[in-house]
């Protein structure tokens, strides 16, 4: 088929014109099946009809889409392509650095790590003209997805411009006075404008104090806004958490800064060298007063009712308690329990979720055979998500749960917990 | 040959009787020092005995006939048998009184013998099985030896050298008598009882719990303040004896009948605590010794025999000792749940619940061992006014839509409703919605304290923190010092107990109405009106702060009855209603028994073939409620009350605006 | 080590400074005892019981009124028993808005106590839990936080439980003197005794303070509430958005999933599982 565009004028012109009769039929023929809502105009503009645009929506409004997606396949397959478009930045000559030590927990980037480092985007990128560059400081081995390049490149999507990367067994474990030379070091050589730490107990949260103290920084602890103030000295004010979270105190934003989670939004939209850097200088081995004798065994079940974050409780409805167990082994869960699976004596007093119980705190609640009395009710209620496994879809339970599952608990648990050793077995087998 | 041992019997017996006295009144004194009116108190008791003591006593019957013939013939045969036999004043008119005592005295024994045959698990074996055979040796004794002084026998029939035997014989049975009755009495027999008993009476650390010849009431239920001004006051008990002397004494008086055993429902529960046990504890502790003696029915879960005590060594072990334990286990004195049904029902008026409350005043205060919840429940209390550590500003967000007037904005309204903790609980915030429905039903200017009214103390207070309940009470005075009512209602009863009756040791005095009895008023005096009841079969649950404590019974019943519901009652009901098991603390300090007592209440309920169990109180709403596969729903009073309120008819013109307001207002609720 | 050798080591005890701050109850504002430094309290006691001989002394830094004596009994409230050596506290007093650190580190150098156990961080002022920092910082001694429990102390090393998320436990041995910092993980406080509180005793010694001048430049305001992070799916077309908005709205109802094979159920359930990251 030819290559030229040929025009005809006069359908342009019904196109444009929604009063005319064929309107609609010509909107029709440009856009294929559908009414186009969109066409190349007469000079080369893309021209757009908002009425014939949208749908009516559930309660008899009209709604209108602007994802574009409405109008069909190829308009899908550009937002894919941008969405996985990344625009790759690199800083040659960052006019500062800004320093970031992840927690790394588990070889990964935490939410929280990537969160701090779009907080040190934000930082490093105020000045169009002068970027700085983030530094990262990683101790202990990087998992990441993938090897190689795809490492490298989870950390550049993270917002990573240099990598100062110690796996070494020394970092290995609790070992703050060797971690902390290191970061001493870093500080000689590279003297970063801002030391950015994520605000989390056994991970920034010490690491960072210690430097603060070692740099004799006051740092701001709990960050979670940061906005630029000319007055500053260091350009920036913060608003951080005090006294155990009652407070917000807004000051300027130190050298050495340690924020909570959701601090920032994580970098999306770009991704950076990540390059790898090196110390240049010995860095000095030091008689660690601190002997790590690694980690000690737990059940998980032990774990305090109020902090857990995830519970099984099983009440009434719950008739194999030894699959029960095994169950919340296997997901990883906390163990709760409603009064009456108490009262009957298959779970110790302690366990006890609800008014007359422990009132819990839990990301994600799952009840099992839990009718779901009002005091149980009362002590779930500061949970995030309910999840319900019910025979009886009628109970109280259900009403509160965000998601219920109406059967026989007994076998979805077993499904369930099927489902998740098969998932980690083939994790493990792909790591 | 008898005219001469006799006199020596009688007062060997009688000095050994006094020895004793003096000894047991020495181990009474160890207990610190109480103000007593002595002589009053003395005065005042035969009314006590004949009057209060025969009320309790009277409940049975039987055994009350059985103890007027035997102790009333023993102590008219103890006196004229030592005037007769003891100073020889040998009347034939003394004589044959004494013939009729001592009869009198045996036909009674017959019946304790009776009783004894095959007696109840609650009574206490050991010495008491041999009891009713004294009783017959005293009396049979005593007749046979009485017979030659009235001349129906010849006056020398025992004198003769042939008869030696027989008068031999004779002494031993009027010894073996005497030994128990009157040495026995003082030194730990059985018959201690009487003696211990008496006294008891006399010197009971509430006088005002007995009915005076006025007419008063004889009601005394408030525990009795700590004198936390004192530094060098002990804080509760400790030891024995940190008891006062008339609490030791009044232990001593225990006659074992077992008869609070037989009501407690935490020894039913198969909870470790046994009112009699603990009462024979506190015995043994001030004596000194180990419970190895005691005949009776154990706390349920530990044998006899393993706990020993001593006037000044800690009742409760204060740490968990490794060998031997102290008198008590801490777990016992926890499972109470301060029902007072034991006090109720002894005849010998023995304070069980303050004892208990003491000796928890020592765990709390002093050594900071309040179990399970109870630490959390306390510092909440402290931090939060409230035992749940809810936000005391979120006390009247249930009634967001309600527009419920306040006090701070009124200062001064007829009914100060006073709403309790619990305004936290959304079960009871249906109650209290339903009570304010009534309340704009019936016109009534009300008001309530809200954000400024806090827990009333009544739960730290049981736990034995005395303390917190003084500084809860003290601030709660001072709020409610701030407006003028003329009365508190509320829908609580334990509050309704507390201010009512604890708050006046502390300043705080006021009219203080239980909703029912408030409802019952309101509709006696025609300002609401009740659509006629459709529902089923309906019983009624007394609870225990609103009827032992303060003695209301008629009112809930008299609403249930306005609003044309026969109640079936349960077998157990008033006075000797059983508890649910949610006072005093029980479910937080939660200790483990063989059932639960709110399950045992709802068995109560389902044997009385109710549908639908009215109740009173918030606690026994809950508690009741949690019992699982329940066979009867639970509902407030309140709430039957408002479902069936209906207009009232149009009687005067001056009515009808007020009344139009008044619908829509109850309208508002409704929604 | 010979067993009897083990046990003169143990009877020895060591002297352990306990530092308490006032807390703030996180409801009503009121004073209390903070609930961290309450809990090394409890870490200190645990230990005295295991290791008889052990002195604890109850240290505070900061300015003495009516309020704040109440909050600092009921640390003392906490010695139910004779001889816990609880019967008074050492208090450092200073105006309120001091800098506590100078201070306390003086002090500790003076009494040079083996242990000491401090909670993470205040629940009143800045609270930033630089404070066990900067102790070890001046004083130079080793500091462990998030500390669980203590097993044992012989021959001048402690062997230490430090927690790790979801209930996990790390080993660790260090040496005497330390710091150690204790917050959510530890073992929960025992009760406080209204009697033992009140008897107790304050020897008040006087210090030299500097106001905390930069402190006092912030401005300090009631923790507002943090705005909920939503889902924003960003990059990603306006569809997707809107998705992600109604079906966070469809969640409010609630999912209820009937006739499903339990199969089906679990994934679901596995599903959000997933969605929270609560599988690990």
């Amino acid at each position: 088929m030819s290559e030229i565009i040929r025009r005809d004028p006069r359908r342009e012109w019904i196109a444009r014109n929604r009063l005319h009769p064929d309107h609609a039929s010509v909107l029709a023929e440009i856009g294929g099946v559908q009414v186009a809502s969109e066409w190349l105009g007469p000079n080369g503009v893309v021209r757009k009809n908002p009425r014939a645009i949208g749908f009516i929506g559930p309660s008899g409004v009209k709604r209108i889409d602007r994802s574009g997606l409405q109008q069909g396949g190829q308009a899908t397959a550009t937002t894919t392509a941008a969405r996985e478009s990344r625009r790759t930045v690199t800083i040659d000559q960052p006019a500062f650095l800004v320093a970031v030590v992840p927690d790394l927990t588990g070889g990964r980037l935490s939410n929280h790590d990537k969160d701090l480092l779009g907080l040190a985007r934000r930082v490093a990128d105020a000045d169009v003209e002068q970027p700085g560059a983030v530094v990262a400081i990683l101790f202990g081995e990087h998992k990441g997805e993938g090897d190689g390049e795809l490492k490298k490149q989870a950390l550049g999507e993270a917002g990573i411009d240099r990598v100062v990367h110690l796996d070494d067994e020394l970092y290995a474990g609790f070992a703050p006075e060797a971690r902390l030379a290191v970061l001493s070091a870093v500080e000689r050589e590279m003297t970063p404008r801002f030391w950015l730490l994520p605000d989390s107990p056994l991970g920034g949260a010490d690491l960072g104090r210690r430097l603060a103290l070692r740099l004799g920084e006051r740092a701001a602890t709990g960050v979670w806004q940061i906005e630029a103030d000319d007055e500053a000295p260091l350009g920036w004010q913060c608003t951080a958490r005090g006294a155990a979270g009652s407070l917000d105190i807004q000051r300027p934003l130190p050298r050495v800064a340690l924020a909570l989670a959701e601090c920032a939004e994580p970098v999306d939209e770009t991704r950076h060298a990540a390059e790898p850097l090196s110390l240049v200088d010995e860095i000095p081995t030091i008689l660690s007063r601190i002997e790590d004798l690694g980690q000690v065994a737990v059940d998980p079940a032990g774990v305090a009712l109020a902090e857990a974050e995830f519970i099984l409780s099983g009440g009434n409805g719950v008739k194999q308690w030894d699959a029960f167990h095994h169950a919340a082994k296997v997901l990883g869960a906390t163990e709760g329990a409603s009064r009456v699976a108490v009262d009957d004596g298959f779970m110790a007093r302690d366990r006890q979720v609800g008014a007359t119980g422990t009132w819990v705190t839990a990301r994600v609640y799952m009840a099992v055979g839990i009718s779901g009395a009002i005091q149980h009710l009362q002590g779930i209620q500061r949970c995030d998500k309910v999840v319900a496994i019910n025979l009886d879809p009628g109970c109280d339970i259900i009403k509160r749960a965000d998601l219920a599952v109406i059967g026989d608990s007994t076998q979805i648990l077993a499904a369930l917990v099927a489902m998740v050793e098969q998932q980690r077995g083939g994790q493990r087998d792909a790591a | 040959m008898l005219d001469t041992l006799l006199p020596i019997l009688i007062f060997t017996a009688l000095a050994l009787a006094v020895i004793g006295a003096v000894r047991r009144i020495r181990l009474w004194r160890q207990g610190r020092p109480s103000r007593v009116n002595l002589l009053q108190g003395l005065m005042a008791l035969p009314r006590r005995y004949l009057v209060d003591l025969h009320h309790v006593v009277g409940r049975d019957k039987m055994i009350s006939n059985t103890h007027v013939a035997t102790a009333g013939g023993f102590v008219a045969a103890a006196v004229l048998m030592t005037l007769v036999h003891g100073l020889g004043i040998a009347k034939p008119l003394l004589g044959g009184l004494l013939l009729l005592a001592s009869t009198s005295m045996f036909v009674g024994s017959l019946f304790v013998a009776r009783r004894r045959l095959n007696p109840p698990a609650r009574l206490s074996k050991g010495p008491w099985m041999r009891l009713p055979k004294s009783l017959m040796a005293f009396s049979v004794g005593v007749f046979l030896i009485t017979l030659p002084t009235v001349g129906l026998l010849p006056e020398g029939l025992l004198e003769g050298g042939s008869s030696w035997l027989l008068a031999l014989v004779l002494a031993g049975v009027v010894a073996w008598g005497l030994g128990e009755m009157f040495f026995g009495m003082t030194w730990g027999g059985p018959m201690k009882h009487a003696f211990a008993g008496a006294l008891h009476l006399a010197f009971h650390r509430r006088a005002e719990r007995f009915s005076t010849k006025k007419g008063g009431t004889g009601r005394s239920t408030g525990l009795k303040a700590l004198n936390l001004e004192d530094e060098a006051a002990p804080l509760g008990v400790e030891k024995p004896a940190d008891f006062t002397w008339n609490q030791l004494l009044g232990f001593d008086a225990c006659v074992q009948c077992g008869r609070c055993e037989a009501v407690c429902p935490a020894f039913a529960a198969g909870q470790p605590l046994n009112p009699k046990k603990l009462i024979q504890d506190m015995v043994v502790g001030f004596a000194g010794g180990s419970d190895a003696g005691y005949t009776g029915s154990p706390y349920p879960g530990k044998p006899v025999g393993e706990h020993q005590g001593a006037p000044n060594t800690p009742i409760v072990a204060p740490v968990v000792m490794k060998e031997g334990k102290a008198l008590v286990d801490a777990e016992t004195l926890w499972s109470c749940t301060t029902c007072r049904a034991c006090v109720e029902e002894c005849p010998m008026m023995i304070e069980h619940v303050d004892a208990i409350v003491d000796m928890r005043r020592h765990l709390t205060l002093e050594r900071g061992k309040t179990p399970n919840k109870g630490a959390e429940v306390l510092d909440n209390l402290i931090a939060t006014d409230n035992p749940g550590g809810f936000d005391p500003g979120s006390r009247l967000n249930w009634a967001a839509d309600l527009n419920l007037p306040l006090m701070a904005d009124l200062k001064q309204v007829d009914v100060l409703l006073w709403l309790g903790d619990g305004a936290f609980d959304m079960r009871n915030q249906r109650t209290l919605r339903a009570l304010v429905k009534v309340l704009r039903a019936a016109e009534v200017d009300f008001a309530a304290l809200g954000a400024e009214e806090r827990d009333s103390g009544d739960v730290a207070r049981r736990l034995g923190d005395e303390a917190t309940f003084q500084t809860l009470a003290k601030r709660n005075i001072a709020t409610l010092d701030q407006y003028r009512f003329l009365q508190i209602v509320t829908c609580d009863p334990h509050s309704f107990h507390v201010l009512g009756n604890e708050y006046g040791e502390l300043g705080g005095h006021y009219q203080v109405r239980h909703h029912s009895t408030f409802i019952a008023e309101l509709y006696e005096a025609g300002r609401l009106t009740f659509a006629p009841w459709k529902g089923g079969s309906v019983t009624y649950h007394d609870p225990c702060y609103l009827g032992r404590y303060n003695g209301e019974y008629e009112a809930p019943r008299r609403v249930l009855k306005a609003l044309g519901i026969q109640v079936a009652e349960m077998e157990r009901s008033g006075f000797r209603s059983r508890c649910c098991g949610g006072g005093g603390g029980a479910p937080i300090t939660d200790i483990p028994g063989e059932r639960r007592i709110p399950d045992m209440r709802m068995n109560d309920v389902q044997q009385s073939g109710a549908e639908l169990v009215a109740v009173g109180c918030p606690q026994c709403t809950a508690m009741l409620e949690g019992v699982v596969d329940a066979s009867a729903e639970v509902r407030d009073i309140a709430e039957l009350v408002a479902d069936a309120l209906v207009e009232r008819p149009a009687d005067d013109v001056s009515g009808v605006s007020r009344r139009t307001v008044a619908a829509t207002t109850a309208e508002e609720v409704a929604l | 080590m010979q067993p009897e050798q083990q046990q003169k080591q143990q009877k020895q005890g060591i002297d352990v400074t306990v530092l308490v701050s006032i807390g703030r109850h996180p409801i009503t504002g009121r004073a209390r005892r903070a609930e961290q430094d309450a809990r090394g309290l409890e870490l200190a006691l645990a230990m005295e019981a295991e290791l008889p001989g052990s002195r604890i002394n109850v240290l505070h830094a900061g300015s003495q009124d009516v309020d704040s004596e109440v909050a600092l009994r009921s640390y003392l409230g906490m010695a139910t028993g004779v001889g816990m050596g609880l019967e008074s506290m050492t208090l450092l007093e200073q105006p309120d808005g001091s800098d506590a650190i100078l201070p306390l580190v003086e002090h500790l150098a003076a009494t040079s106590p083996q242990l000491v156990i401090t909670g993470a961080r205040a629940e009143r002022g800045e609270g930033s839990g630089l404070l066990p920092y900067a102790l070890a910082e001046h004083l130079g001694w080793p500091l462990v936080n998030s500390l669980a429990s203590i097993e044992k102390v012989e021959n001048g090393v402690v062997t230490l439980l430090q927690a790790l998320p979801r209930g996990q436990r790390r080993r660790l041995k260090v040496r005497l003197p330390a710091i150690i910092s204790v917050d959510e993980a530890a073992p929960a406080a025992r009760q406080s005794a209204f009697g033992p509180a009140r008897r107790a005793t304050f020897s008040v010694s006087p210090t030299a303070s500097d106001a905390d001048s930069e402190l006092a430049q912030w401005h300090l305001s009631p923790a507002r509430k943090r705005p909920k992070r939503l889902k924003i799916i960003k990059s990603a077309s306006a569809r997707d958005r809107f998705k992600a908005a109604a079906s966070k709205a469809e969640g409010k109802g609630g999912q209820v999933l009937t006739d499903v094979t339990p199969e089906q159920g679990a994934e679901a359930i596995y599903k959000l599982l997933k969605e929270e990251d609560v599988l690990r």
